[in-house]
């Protein structure tokens, strides 16, 4: 994204300014509630929305809501100067302004919810602007896949939330948030305990890049570099782990949480490390270090200590300072040099003083040195790994290994950069200069601001941790201090041997990372395994659709009868069929013969291959069937059935002389599930017929006729009298029908002649 | 007694009239010539006839020995259909025209359908029913054939025609068992006869028979096979006309049977319904993936909503009742603006129905690309826009029914859902640029799908007060 440097527009327009100044108003009115949270107060705000659903329009603001809010709209302050600068005379300055200001609204409103449902709509919200964001340089292959497998994997993750979101409403009738807080331990209590840490844990750790889903995020990198500053390390990768601290009071402290919390956590913070160090690119190194952080993250929220919840929120705001700050540190060197190779760079710290000093700042935060609060939070990370009920050993090995490989990794990306040598800079056919103020105001303040806190710690406890200990563990009490010296301790032994083995990585890097590359390749890549996903997905459906929807209408009446047999087998085998006893003793020999007839003639339909004996086949059984109905006394019935079937034998053998001939046989395998279906469907019908006429019909209706035909209608023949008077006007609508209809074939037949003879 | 069995059905009545009226106005004028006319008066009456359905606010009233309901249920149904069918021949005037497919035939068999699609849903009876329904789809066979020279289409028509009958026969076959064990056709002694409780064998199966014939109508898998060639095939308005209207019949028939003659064996009717709308939401969802022809993907995509639907209905609540009817009012106005947008598509004059042609169709045309882009997000049930609630609404009314499974069957199948509108959105904004679409300017289909895309945003803050309604309408169906 370096290229715009080549646009010389200004920096003063509507869509560079704009957003610095919402985010700064955003981040005034936030600071105001400061010493209310401080207080120990937890502010709600409510408007009712879709009552019949029970969603109201609810935030609250507490110690948790609140650091995320000001960390969003202070961060804000610095990626939106800086993208003004960044950005500045692309042709769509206007559209990026647009969507980061989205946002940045969307996640506002995603940490400040009160409501699931209202969280879940905002938490889509943030996908959907990460979406736009990393697809905005929508002319790159790289960009447009990134954001697609983004939006997939999050926006998958976040529905897989929202059941769990309506299986917790439905287990405890309530939406709120801070009513659901006050119900204990209900939702432990309950059975659906696991399926609703399942679905939660599904979103958090989607949207948070836990390992096995964290392959997108060094993907979204491909978006210009104040989004990847911005969404996808300070602020929307952490929704994920502000779920969990949100969802703490009500779903943690079972043993499930713990454990499976530890386990990705750890393995996400080791792993991601390990990949940090072997990148080449800078942005990729700092997006494997951002998944270290988050993997630290959920691996303290796992435990309700005390140390590891406030190890988890300071840990929380010393990465979003540092993290921001690298982030836009390394977009100034690219805006400048054109290149983010960390092979290549090197010797900046003459040319580019400010930067280096913004850099320099933030990696010392990073690799946890004295005085910087990264210290203290790397610190607290110890003491809340050695009380871990989990396993200190796993939780603390986990942080050792990472914060050493995070030594070397803050070398790498600030010492070489900016202090190494410049042998391999690529030649530019301009200067390398100092990069502009707005873009260095803001890694320049947020690397200075991670000195001040660690030099003074105090008022970031006040306001900071000791409210968000509140907000999880619901006692403020429980919060431990945020001290620079804690005296000697095993955690500072702990601190010692890490910057020891992290000097020594940095040493041997170029050694360790042949060794990463090559131990790489002869592991699984999930990117190339969610592009196979996705393969097999369209080849899946294809496949699906072809065998349901092949364009054939036998296959169409196949399914239809099979659903039909299903289901009235399904209800026959739960009801059970009582068919009575089927006796034959009443058979004669004409039945044999008419039986006979009836039941050839439908063989002959089913085994012929020419159309015309197929329908006299039919017109066979048909005949049949008008001859059952005289031998059980209805002779009207029997002749309009005689009348229909020769109809219809007579028009079908006309229509089917002008149809081409039946193609060849169907195949085997076909004739025989027609087979299958056709005899499984018969019986049942038969069965149903049999023990539907076992019972005794309701004769109402019949003895209505038989006593009032006479006496009111003076008709002897029941029919007659029910066609020409009971339904009379039955019979008259279907006269005119019957006479309408002969007038327009008479018309049609008419005109076709005139036509003819002319 | 006459007089006032009239006036409940007074509106069919006009309806009836009026296409009978045009018919003739239009044979004795010059038959197609005064087409266009036709089309426009047609739009206005059934305009005209949902202002009159909806501001009739008369209680519950009953024609015809019970065979006729007019409720509130009834109504909002109505006012739906007519809207939609309305809105629908609007688009089509245009289109039509200019392919050269505009007969004066087209809006009066709208017109007879939409009589239909009004008995079936006010229908008390199982011969109302019959003949509400016959009367739409005989008017729906002829209009999915409308273009007489493709193949395509009068394969569409015929398909559809011989599915349809075949359908109609389980149905009467069901009606028919019906009414030998419940002894009546009405659904008020249907109702009487099934209270005490066990179906009989008899009932058990004219019900199963009844639910499969009445799944063919709302296309619900496994009896959906119709739906896909028909969309294809058929002219793009009517495959409009068959997204909207007649699927908010079919549902408020399915409703009314469900509740007034089957009312006391919800369990028995629940699971199944459950079942048909599990097979839906997935069958619409897998298949829609790989499709590259819009008009079968909105087909699968009706697949899969009325598996929502019907999630609602399978609830067997007044509150399930409601969401569906609020499930549908969103679909048919998030389909007619989609409709509307496919409509546009043309390429050198000719229709393009190829999901790849849209590829980067925002830089040319920002605006219309936009409003699609929230008209298949609201489609995917994506928050906040209205579908999400749509969708949250059956899923609700699914869990206060003690059905979980289903609900979160429906929510994964909305995961599958949302690849494939993205898919489109995706084309939209990022795809590479092969052969423009013709940029023909098209006033009134481009307002309706900005108004349809506004509505899908406007709408969140209240639903228009929709849900008031639909709670109405559900009370006066479910007792």
């Amino acid at each position: 994204m370096a290229d715009h440097s080549e646009h010389p527009a200004s920096f003063w327009t509507a869509a560079s300014l704009l957003p610095p100044l919402i985010a700064a108003a955003l981040f005034a009115v936030f600071t105001t509630f400061l010493p209310a949270v401080a207080a120990g107060e937890t502010l709600r705000y409510a408007w009712g929305w879709i009552p019949a659903l029970g969603v109201d329009f609810s935030f609250v603001i507490d110690g948790l809501s609140l650091t995320f809010s000001l960390l969003i709209s202070g961060i804000g302050i610095a990626v939106m100067l800086f993208s003004g600068r960044y950005l500045a005379g692309h042709p769509q300055h206007g559209r990026f302004s647009l969507y980061l200001v989205s946002f940045m609204l969307a996640m506002l409103g995603l940490v400040l919810a009160d409501n699931l449902l209202v969280l879940f709509v905002f938490w889509e919200l943030t996908t959907i602007t990460s979406f736009l964001l990393i697809g905005f340089s929508h002319g790159s292959e790289v960009s447009r896949r990134a954001a697609l497998q983004a939006l997939l994997v999050t926006g998958a993750g976040g529905l897989a939330m929202l059941a769990g979101f309506l299986l917790i409403g439905a287990e405890t009738g309530t939406f709120e948030l801070s009513a659901l807080r006050e119900m204990g331990d209900v939702l432990r209590d309950s059975p659906l305990y696991i399926p609703i840490l399942i679905l939660v844990l599904c979103g958090a750790f989607t949207k948070s890049a836990q390992f096995p889903f964290h392959f997108w995020l060094p993907n979204a990198m491909a978006a210009p570099t104040p989004v990847s500053a911005f969404l996808h390390s300070a602020t929307m990768v952490k929704g994920g782990v502000y779920l969990l601290a949100r969802m703490h009071p009500n779903l943690a402290g079972t043993n499930t949480w713990l454990w499976t919390l530890v386990i990705f956590g750890a393995f996400t913070t080791v792993f991601a490390s390990i990949v940090a160090l072997r990148q080449n690119d800078l942005k990729q190194t700092l997006a494997y270090t951002t998944l270290m952080a988050l993997g630290a993250l959920v691996l303290f929220l796992a435990a309700p200590g005390g140390y590891a919840v406030t190890a988890a929120a300071t840990f929380l705001v010393v990465h979003s300072l540092y993290k921001a700050a690298l982030f836009l540190t390394i977009g100034c060197v690219d805006h400048a040099t054109g290149t983010r190779d960390a092979r290549r760079l090197g010797g900046l710290a003459r040319r580019m003083p400010l930067t280096a000093l913004a850099g320099g700042l933030a990696a010392l935060s990073m690799a946890g040195m004295v005085p910087f609060i990264g210290f203290i939070g790397k610190e607290l990370l110890y003491k809340g790994g050695l009380e871990s009920p989990a396993s200190p050993i796993i939780v603390t090995g986990a942080i050792f290994a990472a914060s050493a490989l995070m030594f070397a990794v803050a070398g790498v990306v600030a010492l070489r950069p900016f202090w190494g040598s410049d042998g391999k800079m690529p030649l530019l056919d301009r200067p390398i200069r100092e990069a502009p103020l707005p873009m260095l105001a803001g890694p320049l303040v947020l690397g200075v601001l991670g000195l001040y806190f660690g030099l003074s710690p105090h008022g970031l406890q006040v306001h900071v941790t000791d409210p968000i200990v509140g907000a999880i563990l619901g006692d403020p009490d429980m919060a431990k201090e945020l001290y620079l010296w804690a005296g000697f301790n095993l955690a500072l032994i702990l601190s010692i041997l890490t910057f020891a083995t992290g000097v020594a990585i940095y040493v041997f890097q170029d050694r360790i990372r042949e060794r990463i590359v090559a131990a790489e390749s002869r592991l699984m890549n999930f990117d190339a395994l969610w592009d196979r996903l996705l393969a097999a997905i369209g080849t899946g459906a294809r496949v699906v659709t072809d065998l349901l929807q092949p364009g054939i209408a036998s296959r169409y009446l196949m399914a239809v009868f099979t659903t039909i047999t299903l289901l009235i087998g399904s209800a026959i085998l739960i009801r059970g069929l009582d068919i009575g006893t089927v006796g034959l003793s009443g058979v004669d020999g004409v039945h044999v013969v008419v039986f006979g007839l009836t039941i050839a003639g439908t063989l002959l339909a089913v085994v012929t291959n020419s159309r015309i004996a197929a329908i006299t086949g039919l017109g066979v059984t048909g005949t049949g069937v008008a001859l059952v109905f005289i031998m059980f006394g209805a002779p009207d019935v029997a002749i309009t059935q005689i009348l229909v079937e020769m109809l219809i034998v007579v028009l079908f053998s006309v229509a089917a002389l002008k149809l081409p001939t039946l193609p060849q046989r169907l195949p085997f395998f076909h004739r025989r599930a027609h087979a299958a279906v056709s005899i499984a469907l018969g019986a049942i019908v038969a069965g149903v017929v049999i023990a539907v006429t076992s019972v005794p019909l309701d004769l109402r209706l019949t003895e209505f006729f038989e006593a009032n035909s006479y006496p009111e209608a003076h008709g002897r023949n029941i029919v007659n009298v029910i066609l020409v008077d009971f339904r009379a006007f039955d019979t008259f609508g279907e006269i005119s029908v019957v006479a309408i209809a002969a007038i327009s074939a008479y018309a049609l037949l008419r005109q076709r002649k005139t036509k003819g003879s002319q | 007694m006459i007089a006032a069995d009239l006036s409940v059905i007074l509106p069919e009545i006009v309806l009836s009239l009026y296409a009978m009226a045009a018919l003739l106005i239009a044979v004795y004028n010059g038959k197609d010539a005064v087409a266009s006319l036709v089309l426009r008066l047609t739009v206005a009456v059934l305009f005209l006839a949902a202002l009159w359905v909806g501001l009739d606010h008369n209680d519950t009233r009953v024609g015809f020995g019970g065979m006729f309901i007019d409720d509130g249920f009834a109504r909002f149904a109505k006012v739906t259909i007519l809207l939609a069918a309305s809105a629908v021949l609007l688009m089509s005037e245009n289109y039509m025209a200019r392919r050269n497919l505009l007969r004066f035939e087209y809006p009066i068999l709208i017109v007879l359908a939409v009589v239909g699609m009004m008995v079936m849903v006010s229908a008390g009876d199982l011969m109302a029913l019959y003949m509400g329904l016959e009367l739409q789809s005989l008017a729906l066979y002829v209009v999915a054939a409308l273009r007489r020279d493709s193949v395509k289409s009068t394969e569409a028509g015929l398909k559809y025609y011989v599915l349809g009958a075949l359908s109609s026969g389980l149905l009467l076959y069901g009606a028919s068992l019906t009414y030998g064990f419940a002894g009546t056709t009405e659904f008020a002694g249907i109702l009487q006869a099934t209270q005490s409780g066990d179906l009989s064998l008899g009932l058990l199966f004219g019900l199963v028979f009844l639910i499969s014939g009445l799944a063919f109508k709302v296309s619900a898998a496994p009896f959906h096979m119709w739906t896909p060639d028909v969309y294809e095939g058929s002219p793009t308005p009517v495959t409009a006309f068959f997204g909207t209207a007649p699927k908010m019949a079919a549902m408020a028939l399915f409703a009314r049977v469900a509740h007034d003659a089957f009312g006391a064996a919800t369990a028995d009717w629940g699971q199944v319904v459950a079942l048909l709308s599990v097979a839906s939401m997935f069958l619409g969802g897998i298949a829609a993936i790989g499709q590259t022809n819009i008009k079968r993907l909105m087909a699968y995509s009706s697949i899969a909503h009325m598996g929502y639907a019907l999630m609602g209905l399978a609830a067997g609540t007044a509150f399930g009742v409601q969401a569906m009817l609020v499930y549908m009012a969103i679909y048919v106005t998030m389909n007619v603006g989609t409709f509307a947008f496919i409509m546009t598509m043309s390429r050198n004059g000719q229709p393009v129905t190829d999901i790849a042609s849209l590829n980067n169709l925002s830089a040319r045309d920002p605006l219309k690309a936009l409003a699609m882009l929230v008209l298949m997000f609201s489609l995917a049930g994506v928050p906040p826009l209205v579908g999400f609630f749509g969708k949250y609404y059956v899923l609700n009314a699914a869990l206060q029914a003690d059905m979980a499974w289903l609900a979160v069957a429906g929510v994964i199948a909305s995961v599958i859902g949302a690849f494939y509108y993205l898919r489109i959105v995706y084309y939209m904004y990022f795809g590479t640029e092969t052969d423009p679409l013709d940029t023909v300017e098209t006033p009134l289909l481009t307002s309706l799908v900005v108004a349809s895309a506004a509505v899908m945003v406007v709408g969140i803050i209240n639903l228009f007060g929709v849900e008031g309604f639909a709670a109405v309408a559900a009370a006066s169906l479910v007792q």
